[in-house]
């Protein structure tokens, strides 16, 4: 057992805890807080096994945004502390089968799979092979990607536009419209 | 020698494992201890002593020679100072988020080449790292703010993040337009290309010398910088004059001593990167400190590069510290924005005109083969 698998398991279970918290809590800020824990995590085990582009990406984009909007959200609700969001079993009976189904899933494949003839590479940077990936054989997935961000930018655009212009746009697409 | 090679030369003396692991923890904390503490606390006294100068009056003078030893007096009242708690904050979060912020604007400095030799760590996404790093600073602020139960705190810190976040766009894209030139993220590199241009050389001299775009770029840069680390004139999350101490407002002792020293921190450490990414790190107009060579020996042992990396780090030290004399000069001179006034400058102006300037800088590399202006001026005035 080397120093990096010891890191990648304690990474597994700050990773579990963390989600388990994130669940469970009572109380929707310390979830959202436990988030942390679990993002992190995640960017830990992705260093640990060489992925260093895609660790920090993790950081700055999950810890460094979602995270951040998440935690506004739930910090501008009313009254966060007086809410509780247990509310009885029958919610989660849902969510557990899902969690269960995707659960067995990937158990299945991760034990179907034949794991005899892994070696484990020598740390190689990661960074320059993903950016020529990313203009060669995926380019087209990476535009997809441009495309669905574009769009939620212009949505975001027209959500926040004062109410008022919104009227006067209405109007002037009838009015052109009647003529 | 790298620290690198050191580290690994150490790490064949004591085995990989523990030991290993247990010294690179301590080995880090001490080089927190020995560089970024001192010289953040140097920067409170340096911040004090300037303020005094622009408005004419003496500043620190009565502890030490020059009220040198100001900042030991101000570390001292910090350790002694009650840690006192507000009844309605929240426990947790309030201890967790100093360690936060403090994490995110130390963790950086690992990345930070003082020398050709002198670097914590070469990493291959060297400014990414460092820049991913940064972004534990506004959740350490935001969740700092909100724990504190209080409404100064908490409109500081709403402004903190929604600020933070808004300028890493610039910031990133900025920095962006350097990989785009240079090619490479790790610092050792980046620095090493902005070398003198000699004849078959790599270097195409100081990255803010490259192209016009990225001359402009520098200053979206350093503007960016100065609201990441929320500096005057962007200093709204703390606003004294309207919001207390904004989020640190509920926070005494050592762990407001941390949200203080994570600031100077934080300006170090960007002016730190601006130095290293756009102003060439370490090296000097005319001349490449690397070829130094005075022939001294001790034995087998060649001086060389102990003499270089002194005069590397002194020169890449003096840029850092011009820079920062610049962040303070800005403090006593501008004043502050309000709110919607620093969104416009980031939305509708910073951010389209680093689009540009990226856009730009990356047509110049593909046009010009990512010669440099200086290297192009060389070529046709037939130097090499």
């Amino acid at each position: 057992m080397t120093l990096v698998d010891l890191f990648v398991a304690f990474c597994f279970v700050l990773g579990a805890v963390a989600a388990f918290f994130t669940a469970f809590h009572p109380n929707i800020l310390y979830g959202a807080i436990s988030l942390i824990g679990s993002l992190v995590a995640v960017a830990g085990i992705y260093g640990a096994l060489g992925a260093d582009f895609l660790a920090a990406a993790q950081l700055i984009i999950y810890v460094g945004g979602i995270l951040i909007v998440i935690l506004f959200a739930v910090m501008m609700s009313e009254d966060i502390y007086k809410r509780r969001f247990f509310e009885g079993a029958r919610k989660y009976i849902f969510p557990a089968i899902a969690a269960g189904v995707i659960f067995a899933g990937l158990a299945r494949i991760t034990l179907g799979a034949d794991w005899s003839d892994v070696t484990k590479p020598d740390f190689e940077p990661t960074a320059r092979a993903m950016g020529w990936a990313l203009v060669g054989p995926y380019a087209l997935v990476f535009q997809y990607v441009v495309v669905v961000l574009l769009s939620g930018l212009i949505g975001a655009v027209i959500i926040a536009r004062p109410a008022v212009k919104m009227k006067q746009l209405d109007e002037e697409i009838t009015k052109s419209g009647e003529e | 020698m790298s620290l690198a090679e050191f580290l690994s030369g150490l790490n064949q003396l004591l085995g990989t494992g523990i030991p290993m692991a247990i010294f690179s923890v301590l080995s880090a904390v001490i080089v927190i201890l020995l560089f970024a503490m001192p010289v953040g606390g140097f920067c409170t006294y340096l911040e004090r002593k300037v303020a005094a100068d622009f408005q004419e009056r003496i500043g620190p003078n009565r502890v030490g020679p020059l009220g040198l030893l100001q900042f030991f007096a101000d570390g001292i009242k910090m350790f002694l100072k009650e840690d006192s708690i507000s009844k309605n904050a929240d426990r947790w979060i309030y201890n967790f988020a100093p360690s936060l912020v403090l994490a995110g604007s130390f963790g950086a400095f690992a990345v930070i080449p003082f020398s050709a030799y002198i670097i914590g760590t070469d990493l291959d996404i060297g400014v990414f790292y460092a820049m991913a790093l940064g972004s534990l600073v506004s959740l350490g602020v935001l969740l700092g703010a909100w724990s504190s139960d209080n409404k100064w705190s908490l409109i500081g810190g709403m402004r903190g993040a929604a600020q933070i976040v808004s300028y890493e766009i610039p910031l990133g894209l900025a920095v962006l337009s350097v990989i785009t030139i240079s090619g490479s993220m790790s610092m050792h590199q980046l620095v090493a290309q902005q070398a003198w241009p000699s004849p078959g050389g790599v270097g195409h001299f100081w990255n803010v010398f490259h192209n016009p775009f990225m001359f402009v770029n520098f200053f979206i840069y350093f503007t960016a910088a100065l609201a990441e680390c929320n500096r005057t004139p962007f200093d709204l999350p703390e606003a004294e004059s309207e919001l207390v101490s904004g989020f640190n407002t509920e926070f005494s002792g050592m762990r407001f001593g941390l949200y203080a020293l994570s600031e100077f921190a934080d300006v170090i450490l960007f002016a730190c990167i601006a130095s290293a990414i756009f102003l060439g790190g370490w090296h000097v107009p005319f001349f490449d400190l690397q070829s130094l060579n005075i022939g001294l020996s001790v034995g087998e042992l060649d001086l060389s590069p102990l003499v270089q990396s002194v005069l590397m780090i002194g020169v890449f030290l003096f840029k850092v510290a011009v820079l920062v004399f610049v962040v303070m000069w800005l403090r006593w001179t501008l004043p502050r924005l309000r709110v919607d006034q620093l969104m416009n400058l980031c939305w509708k102006y910073l951010i389209p005109i680093s689009f540009f300037n990226l856009i730009g800088a990356a047509v110049w590399t593909w046009a010009f083969e990512g010669r440099s202006i200086l290297q192009l001026l060389g070529q046709v005035l037939g130097v090499y």
